[in-house]
């Protein structure tokens, strides 16, 4: 069908992001800039390529194969980085990586349905994640369409930075919508993640069309009407990220909450804590990550955050 | 923790004592063998075994409920010097104190033995015999070589057989089995010299059957005699038991479950003095006790707790009884391992689902007792029920690493393959480690070890060992000279060839000899048509008479060279050929970088169809090489990936491989990857594994990967491991264990990122090499891992 998107990766094997055995479809683009994000390739939707300065053994292979005569040291002249992917091609290390791509579809479809076994007994599937998988709009369309028609689940998580009117009959293809509520306050979500969330908040009460009896899904659906879940529409989880010192305190969680339960009675909750997992990644694009300030909530911290939750009519989720 | 504290002290003592060498059983064969020269063999084993059954200590240990032991100690390790006694001799002083399954044994012992037992069989062993009747040209590529090993053939008792309990041995007991064989012998004639033959069969039938029935007997004797003494009253009462159980068993049909498991183990210690067997499997044990437990819990006579500790009991004694083997055989079977593999699950031959309450409490007894025996193998078919996939995966993430899973479908693929009838196909267990088997079986199932890694390094080193550059194998032109990826493989074949010629010809040596001087009454007298027949398994008594297996060693490292050499010498010319051979000569030293790009080409684990499709063309190169060979019944050799921990010592001996593996490091076991060589994520490396045509190798295929423990510390995580096994066998796979990780490996893991790069761990969301986490990361997952580790 020949549509190309910015692809991070396609993981297989995601077994927390929705039910079962996952393939998590990483798309490049997001208009949130969040401090704690784990994955600062996904900022942008350009191709970008990696140095992982711990892995490389300084044999020169991606220098001589460089078309811009770029050294070893990538992220000292990343200005003039095409992206081509040339060194990671070469490097025996795998301490270059490509970590954008423009992707065939076809590619990414092809990579996907490898793992269709392991889809159908574990009651998995595919999920988008990103960076922000809404942000390339025509890409989701195209691919969730192909997908539905594969017959597999699909899940999606969002920031719920969108337009509704374009994204929404996507939507109502999926089983599942994961969508964040990273900070209830919009002065402090501006601050940490670079917007205010008045669009976020609304979309999440747009949500409220799937989870409601007397609302035609097909409406909302494309003009195939593909809906999730058998035509029920998908069902919906509201994440946060607790990132400790930010929005891990009560009055956040509980209006978080109380918010989601207004307008969503039958919508679930996950509350993740804060890692530092991708902090390698910012190492391999050379870009500063120094947030000493933000804290991994422990379990007991967590637990009484969910009880919160809990006390405000909302159910938890959890996919661990 | 054990379901009562008896079974925990028995545990302890199983934990804490090292085996210990027990002459008891030879010094009974000795004395018997020097009484019956003369004879025919068959009945001198037969007379041999009786008279061990008459003379072998009698001890009921502390607690115990279940009782039998081999010698005079509780933990004991017997002697066979009728298969072999030159290592013995050789090794003995060292058995105290060596690294991998030492033994104790005292110099007065060690004296005794010296003095008494291994003279008389100087030149009587099958060891001896297999060594006289050997060319030098076999004996210097086959034997203790580590490329080409026959000698769990001619070394030690055979086993490798899985006991009948349904047809014959349940059903009838020993005296059942004593009143079959007269009335068969009663209607034979003397006079004529077949039937002259199988009265000498069913004459040992019939020792063997007294032999039992006798020991049953002295337990009994020996249980009353310590009931009279007994002060606790409830230890008494347990006595008395003990003395009625076995006043009944094994003569008769046990008439209870507890009855059953005493049964079971008399029978298992029966073959344990017969020939310290390798492989002497239970079979499937939740299809022949279930009847008893399900008839005695509606009679309102046991519970599901009290069978329990039965079965734990049980479990303790297939631990207790060590193995006694070289330290040479030590090191493939690492780990006081003798495979005494107990089946549990799977299908009925009638199709529907086979697991029952047994299955789950062979389940729960092994992740209670965590002991190294028995075997514990599931069969999972595609209607598994979820709660039996549940318990199955939840034993996985304990880190136990039992049990080993196999694919019902496949198992039954393939003994169809080797002829087999529908019914008895679909009743397979498991033997030893990952063989397909049957009740109705002979087969010698691990008769030959053959490395493909050595057949690359003749083929690469003018047939010579890279190590020692002594000429092993057939000459080879200068390896540099090579012009084509087909010459190579070419000449790969023509040493493979030679490995297999040699170990057809090793395994007819050692047939015959069997046939001769390895008569099996007692293995016989548990099989169904050696009866009917007439005839002991040695002389093709058996319904299904199957050739003797190789297990093919090291098959991914040698996929995985010649796909470097495919890509980096005659694809993209990154370096010629005498590169490599120069590289490898040196133990890469002083060629890092070319190493480098050996690491970077394709590894198979990693779905990747430009090595894996190799990988599957050497299989394939196997099994039509071996399968062309007759052994001497007229049976064709059957090929296996089966593994055990042979990959160590099969790779001490060789040189470094184009692949990037130094020298001595160990190669690969079965169709497992490459350690460390497995990158991408476990769906890759099951996909690469189910390339190999797992039905064709009847002998069975093993698959070890390891998991991290987080991956199925919740139920939901079990369920997605359940999934992937489904899925592995709906690919054609066949079998699979688990390895969950501990804190030690990952510590292991950050200290040498090099060797565990395929290490996965979860991370947060998602699942991630912990190779590429920092320092930081890592620890942390450690800390998260501590409070799961078992």
């Amino acid at each position: 069908m020949g549509a190309k998107g910015y692809i991070m990766q396609v993981q297989p094997f995601s077994v927390n992001d929705g039910d079962g055995i996952r393939s998590t479809i990483f798309m490049a683009g997001c208009p949130l800039r969040c401090r704690w994000c784990s994955n600062p390739e996904g900022f942008t939707a350009t191709p970008k390529t990696g140095w992982y300065e711990r892995k490389c053994i300084g044999c020169g292979a991606c220098a001589e194969a460089c078309p811009q005569g770029i050294g070893i040291n990538l992220n000292a002249e990343r200005e003039r980085c095409i992206a081509c992917g040339k060194c990671a091609g070469v490097c025996p290390a795998d301490a270059r990586a490509r970590l954008v791509t423009l992707t065939d579809a076809d590619d990414v479809l092809k990579e996907i349905q490898k793992h269709r076994l392991f889809y159908s007994y574990s009651g998995g599937g595919i999920t988008f994640s990103g960076g922000e998988a809404t942000s390339q709009t025509e890409f989701l369309d195209c691919m969730s369409r192909e997908i539905y028609d594969m017959g597999y689940s699909m899940d999606i998580e969002t920031c719920g930075m969108f337009d509704w009117n374009r994204v929404s009959h996507i939507l109502a293809r999926m089983d599942l919508i994961f969508m964040d509520l990273k900070i209830f306050d919009s002065e402090k979500h501006k601050e940490y993640t670079g917007v205010s969330n008045e669009r976020i908040l609304e979309n999440i009460a747009n949500l409220a069309v799937f989870g409601q009896q007397d609302t035609d899904i097909f409406e909302i659906a494309d003009a195939e009407g593909r809906t999730g879940n058998d035509g029920h529409g998908p069902e919906i989880v509201i994440r946060i990220p607790v990132i400790g010192g930010v929005n891990d305190d009560d009055e956040n969680i509980r209006a978080s909450a109380e918010y989601v339960h207004r307008h969503l009675p039958h919508a679930r909750m996950e509350l993740l804590p804060y890692h530092r997992y991708g902090q390698i990644k910012y190492e391999a694009l050379g870009v500063p990550y120094d947030h000493p300030e933000f804290r991994t909530p422990d379990k007991a911290e967590m637990e009484r955050l969910r009880d919160i939750v809990r006390s405000e009519g909302v159910e938890i989720a959890d996919f661990r | 923790m054990p379901i009562t504290p008896r079974v925990e002290k028995i545990r302890q003592n199983y934990v804490n004592t090292k085996p210990h060498i027990s002459y008891e059983r030879a010094w009974s064969y000795t004395r018997s063998f020097q009484r019956t020269e003369g004879q025919p063999h068959i009945l001198r084993v037969a007379q041999a075994f009786n008279d061990t059954c008459h003379e072998l200590s009698v001890n009921i240990w502390e607690g115990e409920l279940i009782v039998g032991t081999s010698g005079e100690y509780r933990k004991c390790a017997i002697l066979t010097p009728e298969f072999g006694w030159l290592w013995i001799n050789d090794e003995i002083d060292t058995f105290p104190e060596r690294g991998q399954d030492p033994y104790d044994v005292t110099p007065e012992q060690t004296e005794f033995i010296r003095k008494n037992i291994f003279p008389y069989w100087k030149g009587k062993s099958i060891e001896e015999a297999f060594l006289a009747r050997t060319s030098e040209a076999t004996k210097k590529i086959g034997v203790d070589t580590g490329f080409l090993d026959t000698d769990s053939k001619w070394r030690n008792g055979i086993g490798e057989i899985s006991a009948d309990y349904i047809d014959v041995l349940l059903p009838k007991g020993y005296g059942g089995i004593k009143a079959e064989a007269e009335a068969y012998m009663a209607e034979l004639d003397e006079a004529i010299p077949a039937e002259k033959e199988k009265i000498n069969f069913y004459k040992s039938m019939v020792l063997i059957a007294d032999a039992m029935i006798t020991l049953g007997r002295r337990y009994s004797a020996k249980a009353a005699e310590m009931a009279a003494e007994e002060t606790d009253p409830v230890r008494k009462k347990e006595l008395e038991e003990i003395a009625d159980v076995c006043s009944r068993i094994p003569e008769q049909p046990p008439k209870s479950f507890r009855e059953a498991v005493q049964f079971v183990w008399f029978v298992q210690l029966g073959g344990i003095i017969a020939e310290n067997p390798l492989a002497w499997n239970p079979g499937r044990f939740d299809q022949y006790m279930y009847p008893y437990y399900k008839a005695d819990k509606e009679a309102g006579l046991i519970d599901y707790d009290a069978a329990l500790e039965l079965v734990e009991c049980l479990w303790l004694k297939y631990s207790e009884w060590a193995w006694t083997i070289s330290k040479n055989t030590a090191s493939f079977f690492a780990g006081y391992t003798n495979f005494e593999n107990l089946t549990v699950g799977g299908t009925k031959v009638d199709g529907s689902d086979a697991t029952n309450e047994v299955s789950f409490m062979a389940i729960q007894a092994t992740r209670e007792c965590m002991t190294h025996q028995p075997t514990l193998s599931c069969r999972i078919h595609p209607d598994c029920p979820p709660e039996f996939m549940e318990a199955v995966t939840e034993l996985v993430s304990t880190g136990c690493g039992f049990p080993a899973i196999h694919g019902d479908r496949t198992g039954y693929q393939m003994l169809s393959n080797l002829g087999y009838e529908p019914k008895d196909a679909r009743d397979w267990n498991n033997c030893g480690c990952v063989v397909p088997h049957s009740r109705k079986t002979f087969e010698w199932t691990s008769a030959a070890s053959i490395s493909f890694a050595a057949a690359l390094e003749f083929a690469l080193n003018r047939g010579c060992s890279r190590l020692s550059g002594e000429q092993v194998s057939l000459p080879e032109k200068d390896p540099k000279t090579f012009e084509s990826m087909d010459e190579i493989l070419e000449a790969w074949k023509k040493q493979f060839r030679y490995l297999v010629r040699h170990g057809v010809i090793s395994l007819c040596t050692a047939q015959q000899i069997h046939k001769e001087i390895g008569h099996r009454p007692f293995m016989s007298a548990c099989n169904e048509y050696c009866m009917k027949n007439g005839k002991d398994l040695v002389d093709g008594g058996a319904k299904y008479n199957i050739g003797p297996v190789f297990t093919g060693v090291g098959l991914s490292v040698t996929a995985n060279s010649l796909a470097v050499i495919q890509k980096l010498v005659f694809e993209e010319k990154k370096c010629t050929l005498a590169d490599i051979i120069d590289a490898i000569d040196n133990n890469w030293e002083g060629y890092e970088d070319l190493r480098e790009l050996a690491l970077a080409c394709p590894k198979y684990g990693n779905d990747i169809d430009y090595v894996d499709s190799i990988a599957r063309d050497l299989a394939d190169f196997f099994y039509d090489e071996v399968t062309k060979y007759d052994d001497i019944y007229g049976n064709h050799f059957v090929t296996a990936f089966m593994g055990i921990s042979n990959y160590l010592p099969t790779g001490k001996v060789l040189g470094a491989t184009p692949e990037g593996r130094h020298a001595k490091d160990p190669i690969n076991e079965g169709v497992s990857p490459y350690t460390g060589s497995d990158k991408s994520t476990c769906l890759a490396a099951l996909r690469s594994a189910a390339k190999v045509k797992h039905d064709i190798h009847s002998g069975g295929t093993l698959l070890n990967l390891r998991l991290n423990h987080d991956l199925v510390a919740t139920k939901r995580g079990r369920a997605n491991l359940g999934a992937m096994l489904q899925s592995y066998f709906a690919l054609g796979g066949f079998h699979v264990q688990f390895n969950t990780i501990s804190n030690e490996v990952l510590r292991d893991a950050q200290a040498h990122p090099e060797k565990y790069r395929s290490l996965l761990v979860r991370v947060a969301g998602y699942s991630a090499q912990f190779t590429n986490l920092s320092k930081e990361m890592q620890d942390s997952i450690m800390a998260r891992n501590a409070h799961t580790e078992f």
